[in-house]
């Protein structure tokens, strides 16, 4: 199995249960030059998969002020296809480039007969999509020689042959594969207005010592047909009913790392920088009470 | 190998439905069977979401690849042909950067004839500025390694450029079209009739750089890019010495020669 270089680059930094941002391109020189109070940051490994460029030296400088989580977008793990081998070997190069604490995926599909779609498309919460997912993350956990996180979608659409809860099929991905959790509080959100998702159900049904991080973000509601959709847009503040609900993860799975992704209309990083404080107090408030 | 499953099988076939889904213009009809939500809206309008979105990403990342060609054909237009472009070049991976690869060549058909045919020129350097970002970044050498060098064995020193270092010659004006539409305001006009243009691109910082050469200098480059010795390259360049000594000052001052064979003491 293919492991890591012999000689770390970085220092060994674990994820610390702070809030993180976004490492966006209009951030790369701002985060570097004015080194903003926030516990982590978090990129989108396929953007870095180039050779060099300015964006991959940007995040090896980030990376030498901060915590990293490297978060996947593209390899649509639960796709009956086979995996594209290309690029798992690229997230195999970044992983040993930037050396990140963390390293997640979705719960989705993206490419069928060669054609990707490069969006997160829903899987059925069926026994036969648990075992597929749950088969190829253990596949990329052995490639990558450790353990992936997975987060849950936001969804437009169910499936009429769905038999598990949205959390249950999770529970039984972790189970399986032996990944971690990403949760994406938004997304829960977004599924229960959406899809009639009853949250605190959900929230049960995970495992609470699988989730390593949380992820927050910022919505927007289309009309559809004269009904309201909710988009998972990543283009805005976090709403308060979504801080609201992050406080209650946060009661349920523990003081989590938590991260605030806009990656849509990216605003100053100061903006950015006030979410995180934000969701900060948040953890602190939650964790003194809890304690 | 990571071998398809067996559970997988039918797994394929609700994916392949949901592809067809995406691809159906319009959207099928109310009631799709295979999808289920608990409250209006309807199945198929929800799929409007995701179908959207595959056309967004996909048109956006050919957006950031191709901003010039973008600004001077319009957003409608540019839309259009993202859309013709798919529609041949799909995305086949899950790295959206190079989406656009085919874009050049594509466009290139697609205008053939035309008075617009000058933007597949345009679009492919575009594409090379695309690739410059992309490669890594090596030491460069300066110039005084050269001093020690013995006159006799000048001719026949091999350089090695920057990975980021790209070239090409246009019938086009396409370096000035380029130039023109770097700023915010609007571009001035260029004249396309005014003939051939050559150019390099390279990455060493935070952005592209392009740099306009003359032909002797674009046909010397492009010689010691392939891996001539500079005596050769100036003869399959059809140049004389003062092209390339000139050609030399700007790469080395540029920092685009990363080493010299056989090796020279810096």
């Amino acid at each position: 199995m293919p492991g890591g270089p012999e000689t770390p680059r970085f220092a060994r930094r674990p994820i610390p249960a702070r809030a993180g941002i976004g490492l966006r391109a209009p951030h790369h020189a701002a985060i570097v030059r004015d080194r903003p109070a926030v516990g982590w940051i978090e990129a989108h490994t396929e953007n870095y998969f180039h050779d060099g460029g300015p964006g991959v030296r940007a995040l090896e400088r980030a990376r030498e002020l901060y915590p990293l989580s490297l978060h996947g977008v593209g390899l649509g793990l639960g796709s009956a296809d086979p995996i594209d081998r290309e690029h798992l070997r690229r997230v195999r190069d970044a992983v040993r480039r930037f050396e990140p604490a963390l390293v997640s995926e979705h719960a989705c599909w993206a490419h069928v007969d060669g054609q990707h779609f490069n969006d997160l498309l829903p899987l059925p919460h069926t026994e036969e999509a648990v075992e597929h997912l749950a088969a190829r993350v253990r596949a990329v956990q052995d490639f990558l020689g450790r353990q992936l996180l997975i987060e849950n979608l936001s969804a437009y659409v169910g499936y009429a042959t769905s038999q598990l809860r949205e959390g249950e099929f999770l529970a039984a991905v972790v189970a399986r594969a032996g990944c971690g959790l990403l949760l994406d509080v938004n997304n829960a959100y977004v599924n229960a207005a959406n899809l009639g998702l009853d949250v605190e159900r959900f929230f049960a049904d995970l495992p609470a010592a699988a989730v390593q991080e949380i992820h927050l973000a910022g919505h927007s509601r289309r009309a559809v047909e004269g009904h309201e959709l909710l988009i998972d847009d990543h283009g805005s503040a976090v709403p308060d009913a979504v801080w609201a609900l992050y406080a209650q993860a946060l009661r349920h799975f523990g003081a989590v790392p938590t991260l605030i992704e806009w990656d849509n209309a990216v605003p100053a990083l100061e903006v950015l920088v006030a979410e995180a404080h934000k969701a900060d107090t948040i953890l602190r408030q939650v964790h003194d009470f809890a304690a | 190998m990571i071998s398809l499953p067996e559970a997988a099988r039918s797994l394929g076939e609700l994916q392949r439905e949901f592809a067809r889904e995406l691809q159906s213009r319009p959207a099928s009809a109310p009631g799709v069977p295979t999808f289920s939500v608990t409250h209006q809206p309807a199945a198929a309008a929800r799929l409007d979401v995701y179908r959207n979105n595959a056309r967004q990403f996909f048109r956006t990342a050919l957006e950031l690849t191709y901003p010039v060609v973008r600004r001077r054909v319009g957003e409608e237009y540019f839309r259009v042909l993202a859309g013709e472009y798919r529609d041949v070049h799909p995305s086949r991976s899950g790295d959206l950067h190079w989406v656009g690869a085919a874009f050049p060549a594509w466009l290139a058909d697609r205008l053939a004839g035309t008075e617009y045919a000058w933007l597949s020129e345009l679009a492919r350097l575009e594409w090379l500025c695309e690739e410059s970002m992309a490669a890594h970044r090596e030491p460069a050498l300066a110039v005084q390694c050269l001093a020690s060098v013995p006159a006799d064995r000048v001719e026949g020193l091999q350089l090695r450029l920057q990975p980021s270092l790209r070239s090409m010659s246009s019938r086009y004006p396409v370096w000035s079209v380029w130039q023109a539409n770097q700023g915010d305001g609007d571009a001035a006009p260029v004249d396309l009739s005014q003939g051939p243009e050559h150019c390099a691109c390279a990455c060493l910082d935070e952005r592209v750089t392009v740099y306009r050469l003359e032909a002797g200098q674009a046909r010397l480059l492009d010689a010691l890019a392939g891996g001539a010795a500079l005596g050769r390259a100036v003869d399959l360049a059809e140049v004389d010495a003062s092209t390339l000594a000139a050609l030399l000052g700007w790469a080395f001052s540029e920092q685009l020669i990363v080493d010299v064979s056989p090796s020279v003491q810096a």
